[in-house]
């Protein structure tokens, strides 16, 4: 039995009145590949904000690698557990593709590494290997505003890459790009995390995508869990279920 | 009285437009249209000072003297923009609050170099070259000055106002990648502000040279302090020399910030 990375016990999440997520419990263990699905206003986004850190629960435990989430306040003590990927809004378009692949090492860098490296990039190999592997080696010193969409997001997968943390999440990383770029960085982004062992959690709205890149599918709605199986136990009439509009018959 | 109602607020704007309009109108009637209104020898002047512009004085000993004074105009610029950028750098990212980790921190600091931007900017750089020149005298330092604090102030407030309207992703994303405040600073908001801020530095420089120009008519040399002898010896084609240097100045400043703008596109 593998152990367990994260362990969520009764998470529940209010926004003013309305309730985001409602007593949540589940347990991922290192190194498995979770796609989260449901409908728009599920509460997929907040979940994953919560599990980065970002946003703190009302109420429950979350447990990240045995330890409370209050203990990763300190940034560069949480980059090192967690990363977040989301579409390519993330990148300093104005910034060679070498500098926003770096931004991975400010956790690690203090200020003046940090500065240097912003004149003369320090630590160049780490950035080559990563744009190696998500073949962009040639863009390394293009800026980064002239790369296509799914170039960005190769660029942010390399951030990530060398940021090199434990558990990767990814907010609908492939919402604004056409199928063929979508597949091609959800193939990228799973082989290169089976390869590190890492853990990975990924919010999507193409229930094929999650059933052709992941093995366990978590999928919410109104901020419960609707199911938590296995890829291959999940059903049409389940899913059909999950993404009914209000008031159609939920049985069938 | 609820149709009237309606009809105010549907054509709110129409209304405010005749508004503004009967106001100017009004304000023509309390101007006394008569043969006062124009100075008696006004036409034979603004004669001269036409033909004076089709033959500019291009005497040697004027050409050098404005090539000199472009320079002195040009040096004032130069050096007040340069006070001015220090200041809009250190006070513009303090006033941003980008840097502030708690909601106090955020509108004590802020508010405070708020505060400080404004009231440099309030006054104008002609009002301190008088406060400078009586502190310390007809030098160089009081027109720099004059010049570097009111326009540390405006570009300031806008470098300022830049920072605050950053989209939030990127500088979220490189927070979880454990990016400290002023990581997040080196490597997210002031590349995202570079190429507007330094087009608006550009735009600032430029005034700044017609703002030394002018600031010299309190004493302290340049093209301006030329402009004024000269006119008060009524030598208008010296004027008109004088001022096509300014304007050859301010053309050749704006083609090099033209040109630093297309290299800079995103």
């Amino acid at each position: 039995m593998s152990e367990s990375i994260i362990k969520m016990n009764n998470i529940a999440k209010h926004f003013e009145r309305k309730i985001a997520l409602s007593s949540l419990s589940f347990i991922i263990n290192k190194g498995e590949h979770i796609a989260l699905i449901g409908p728009s206003g599920a509460g997929k986004s907040t979940l994953l904000n919560i599990l980065a850190g970002i946003t703190n629960a009302d109420s429950g435990e979350y447990l990240l690698d045995g330890k409370s989430i209050v203990n990763y306040q300190k940034r560069n003590i949480r980059s090192r557990k967690i990363g977040v990927i989301r579409q390519q809004f993330d990148l300093i378009a104005s910034l060679p593709v070498i500098q926003n692949v770096l931004a991975g090492k400010l956790g690690e860098w203090g200020f003046f590494k940090s500065l240097i490296s912003l004149l003369f990039p320090i630590e160049k190999e780490t950035a080559a290997r990563a744009l190696n592997q998500v073949g962009l080696l040639d863009k390394m010193y293009e800026q980064t505003s002239r790369l296509s969409g799914g170039e960005q997001q190769r660029v942010a997968l390399a951030r990530l890459l060398v940021q090199n943390p434990e558990v990767i999440l990814a907010d609908e990383p492939v919402a604004s790009l056409d199928p063929a770029r979508a597949e091609d960085i959800l193939s990228l982004m799973t082989e290169l995390v089976k390869d590190k062992k890492q853990t990975l959690i990924v919010s999507l709205h193409s229930v094929e995508y999650a059933k052709k890149y992941f093995s366990r599918i978590i999928a919410l709605r109104d901020g419960e869990i609707f199911f938590d199986l296995p890829s291959e136990h999940v059903t049409d009439s389940l899913l059909a279920n999950l993404y009914a509009l209000k008031g159609e018959a939920k049985d069938g | 009285m609820g149709k009237f109602l309606y009809f105010l607020t549907y054509y709110k704007k129409s209304l405010l437009t005749l508004l503004l309009i009967l106001i100017f109108v009004w304000s023509l009637f309390s101007v006394q249209w008569n043969a006062d209104l124009l100075h008696p020898g006004g036409g034979v002047t603004t004669k001269q000072i036409f033909q004076a512009l089709l033959a500019p004085d291009l005497s040697p000993e004027i050409l050098i003297l404005a090539l000199e004074s472009t320079w002195i105009t040009l040096v004032y610029a130069v050096a007040g923009m340069s006070i001015a950028i220090i200041l809009a750098f250190f006070f513009g990212i303090l006033a941003s609050g980008v840097l502030s980790t708690s909601r106090f921190n955020l509108f004590a600091v802020s508010g405070f170099f708020r505060g400080i931007l404004g009231f440099t900017r309030a006054i104008h750089e002609l009002v301190w070259a008088w406060l400078f020149v009586a502190a310390i005298g007809l030098s160089p330092f009081a027109a720099v000055f004059a010049l570097g604090i009111p326009y540390g102030g405006i570009l300031g407030k806008i470098f300022a106002d830049m920072l605050n309207d950053i989209p939030e992703e990127p500088i979220k994303a490189l927070e979880t990648a454990g990016a400290s405040k002023l990581q997040t600073l080196l490597y997210g908001y002031l590349p995202l502000v570079r190429a507007n801020i330094i087009s608006y530095v550009m735009y600032r420089f430029e005034c700044s040279v017609r703002s030394s120009a002018i600031m010299s008519f309190v004493g302290l040399g340049g093209l301006g302090y030329q402009i004024q002898l000269s006119l008060s010896d009524l030598q208008y084609d010296e004027v008109w020399t004088f001022l096509f240097f300014l304007i050859a100045l301010v053309v050749l400043i704006d083609a090099w910030s033209n040109l630093l703008r297309k290299r800079m596109v995103l």
